[in-house]
């Protein structure tokens, strides 16, 4: 694998390809189109599918040169060095997204879109650059496909209130896997008991990934949505997105994806999967919190309803009626999130310059590393499918260890270690049922970890299962 | 026959003995031990009493030097003296082992403490002087040492001093030393008090219920035979025993 080597403190670097400079101000950007990023070796780029080496001896690894930029990773908790393995619950924010933030509450602060002066039209001008560049991160074709919400949670509640209570009636159907997170599972029992249509989840199969030839079998015309994940934040497994919308589109259905696990991780391309909705969180992905977005086709989110009513979103207010406005204003009622929205502009300019295949092809080595170390820690469980030549993995793992409960290993990992790792159920009870568990432990990786990372954890819990003893 | 879910005076006392490394005693698991119920009490009618009841609904009375806060500070001075994380995690494993077994038959979800990471269980009795006895359980070790410091400190109460305890006297306790002030969702500690405050609760209720059923039933009908009265209810349980002495 070869690495992105990034210059610190500039985050400038230059390719026969494609460049992109960041700034805590400037939009200024290149648009990547489809995602070929090179590095700065003089070998041709990665791509996914090639044999993930572990990097030379003579150049650092990603997370070792992205490390510095994170000042959090840089603290003692319990007396012990921070070793953060929750990057699937949030991300840690790199500095220039923290003085993004930072400069627009200092120097340019002020309410967007109805404003005529200077600092309004500044801030409306950023919040809108940062609208074209989560479009340009996904592919998307036009910004105003881009809806910005609270997070992916309230982008979900979006598509079930909006499209769904005028697109769904009784009988209709709309499928998931046990595996999707609350957020994509709630949201649509709440609408079903609305209008009376029914839910159909797809169960796992023997390589513990949802079973997709029975995902096939259950659409019909009575499906009118597919709702699943592109990453799962348990099982770590990849789902055939494209694949799934082009049997989703030939029955009629609408897909919606939950990206919050793959966005921040790999390249996505919305118009390649051919989704009709995905949503994602800014917090997931080295942005602020309180904010992430929904994904919509043009011609879908022109047909919806709003959601959200109030200011912004309307065109002609009277007493007993109003007209609305175009989306994705439509969708944002209120003052939003400007300096958050801002933030993720930053995170997604600091992404996009290291480069999502880079990032991507990283975690691959970094989470078959994991996997391998974890594989060897006596009577363990990890859950999902074993990674191998057809099956890729994320950089998280899901387990237990027999006889400890999860969350007293992730205690004692955290006050005797100073390991951050998540125990529970992860947001997804149905899955654990499924899995026959109450609870996992978790540890999920990001680009600015390291092997030593991996090894300190390992070694935490190996110490941490013979206190139990 | 009546089967009051009491714990026996011998057992008493081994609630009340110092917190030490070698108090290796299990409180409950001598033979004389009665097997604790749940309340059986319906609960539409407990939350119609809850929401009308003097005691419950009353402002929050100070503690001033109630057993429960002897015992409290206690875990405090205890728990403060072991400044490094291992040795209070050792410490809370030791008071885990002590905990006593728990039926299979009561990990039941009428009987789980909602809103932990862990599963915890909790089952409560209130004994003849309107005392209250718990017995506590977890599938996390952690949590277990939490139930054991927990069922200790409020063992042997009456549900007024248990009713009053708040999260600031709670709050004071930082077995773990993570500086947990704020209700969270992983916060077993303030959770299993929620728990055992509401089971609080209903016993109390219950037990006026009953009273109220025992009293009414004593009312002689000109039709009575006499003998009904104070034998009637069979399902009174720790009351009728002193009933039967006063009449």
């Amino acid at each position: 694998m070869e690495v992105l080597l990034l210059k610190v403190p500039s985050f400038k670097f230059s390719s026969p390809i494609s460049c992109c400079s960041i700034s805590t101000r400037s939009s200024s950007y290149v648009k990547f189109g489809f995602r070929r990023f090179s590095s700065l070796s003089v070998s041709a780029s990665s791509t996914v599918n090639e044999a993930v080496t572990e990097p030379s001896l003579a150049s650092p690894s990603l997370g070792h040169t992205t490390r510095p930029h994170f000042p959090i990773l840089h603290q003692e908790v319990n007396g012990k060095k921070l070793v953060y393995l929750d990057n699937a619950a949030t991300s840690q924010k790199p500095t220039i997204v923290l003085e993004t933030l930072q400069s627009y509450y200092k120097a340019y602060n002020s309410n967007v879109h109805r404003g005529i002066h200077f600092l309004s039209a500044k801030a409306t001008d950023e919040y809108e650059s940062a609208r074209r560049k989560v479009a340009t991160f996904i592919n998307a074709f036009d910004s105003r496909e881009i809806v910005f919400t609270r997070n992916a949670t309230e982008a979900i509640n979006l598509v079930a209130y909006s499209w769904g209570l005028s697109n769904l009636k009784r009988g209709d159907e709309i499928i998931l896997t046990v595996a999707e997170h609350h957020s994509a599972i709630v949201p649509w029992q709440l609408l079903a008991q609305k209008v009376g249509a029914v839910l159909k989840f797809v169960n796992l199969n023997q390589d513990e990934v949802p079973d997709i030839d029975k995902l096939q079998e259950l659409l019909s015309r009575k499906t009118k949505l597919v709702v699943v994940h592109h990453v799962s934040n348990v099982l770590a497994s990849i789902l055939p997105i494209r694949d799934i919308a082009s049997w989703a589109h030939d029955v009629g259905a609408k897909v919606l994806v939950d990206a919050c696990q793959s966005v921040p991780h790999m390249p996505v391309d919305v118009q390649s999967l051919n989704v009709d909705f995905l949503v994602a969180s800014s917090h997931k992905m080295c942005g602020p919190t309180g904010i992430g977005f929904l994904y919509g086709k043009i011609d879908l989110l022109s047909s919806m309803p709003p959601f959200l009513g109030g200011g912004e979103m309307i065109s002609d207010v009277f007493y007993d009626h109003s007209t609305y406005a175009e989306p994705p204003s439509r969708f944002e009622a209120g003052t939003p999130a400007i300096g958050e929205a801002i933030g993720l502009g930053a995170a997604i300019d600091y992404l996009s310059g290291i480069g999502m295949q880079t990032i991507h092809d990283y975690e691959v080595y970094l989470g078959r590393y994991l996997y391998e170390r974890l594989l060897s820690v006596p009577n363990i469980r990890i859950y999902g499918p074993a990674p191998s030549e057809k099956t890729e993995r994320v950089a998280l793992c899901s387990f237990n260890v027999e006889n400890i409960q999860a969350t007293d290993l992730a205690t004692l990992l955290d006050q005797l270690h100073g390991v951050a790792i998540r125990s529970g159920h992860h947001c997804a009870q149905p899955l654990h049922r499924f899995l026959g568990v109450n609870a996992s432990a978790r540890a999920s990786l990001y680009f600015y970890n390291t092997k030593e990372d991996v090894d300190n954890f390992i070694q935490a819990l190996n110490d941490t299962i013979n206190f139990f003893k | 026959m009546l089967s009051p879910p009491f714990i026996t005076a011998s057992h008493t006392n081994l609630f009340t003995q110092p917190l030490n490394k070698n108090n290796n005693h299990s409180p409950l698991t001598t033979k004389t031990h009665q097997k604790l119920k749940p309340p059986i009490i319906s609960s539409s009618s407990i939350k119609s009493q809850r929401q009308t009841h003097p005691i419950l609904t009353a402002p929050s009375l100070p503690l001033t030097t109630s057993s429960i806060t002897v015992k409290l500070n206690r875990l405090t001075s205890e728990f403060n003296t072991l400044t490094e994380p291992i040795e209070r995690v050792k410490r809370l494993l030791h008071y885990a082992s002590l905990l006593p077994p728990f039926e299979d038959s009561d990990r039941v979800p009428e009987n789980r403490i909602s809103g932990c990471s862990t599963q915890v269980w909790v089952v409560s009795a209130m004994d003849n002087d309107g005392k209250l006895w718990f017995r506590a359980d977890s599938d996390s070790e952690i949590s277990k040492g939490f139930c054991w410091c927990l069922v200790w400190a409020l063992n042997g109460a009456c549900p007024v001093e248990v009713l009053h305890v708040t999260e600031r006297d709670l709050g004071h306790v930082d077995i773990l030393g993570l500086g947990l002030k704020a209700q969270s969702r992983i916060n077993t500690w303030h959770n299993l008090l929620l728990g055992m405050q509401k089971a609080a609760k209903d016993l109390l209720i219950r037990r006026e219920l009953e009273e109220k059923a025992f009293y009414s039933s004593m009312v002689v009908d000109d039709d009575d035979d006499h003998s009904g009265g104070v034998f009637a209810n069979g399902k009174l349980s720790g009351i009728g025993v002193s009933l039967v002495y006063m009449h």
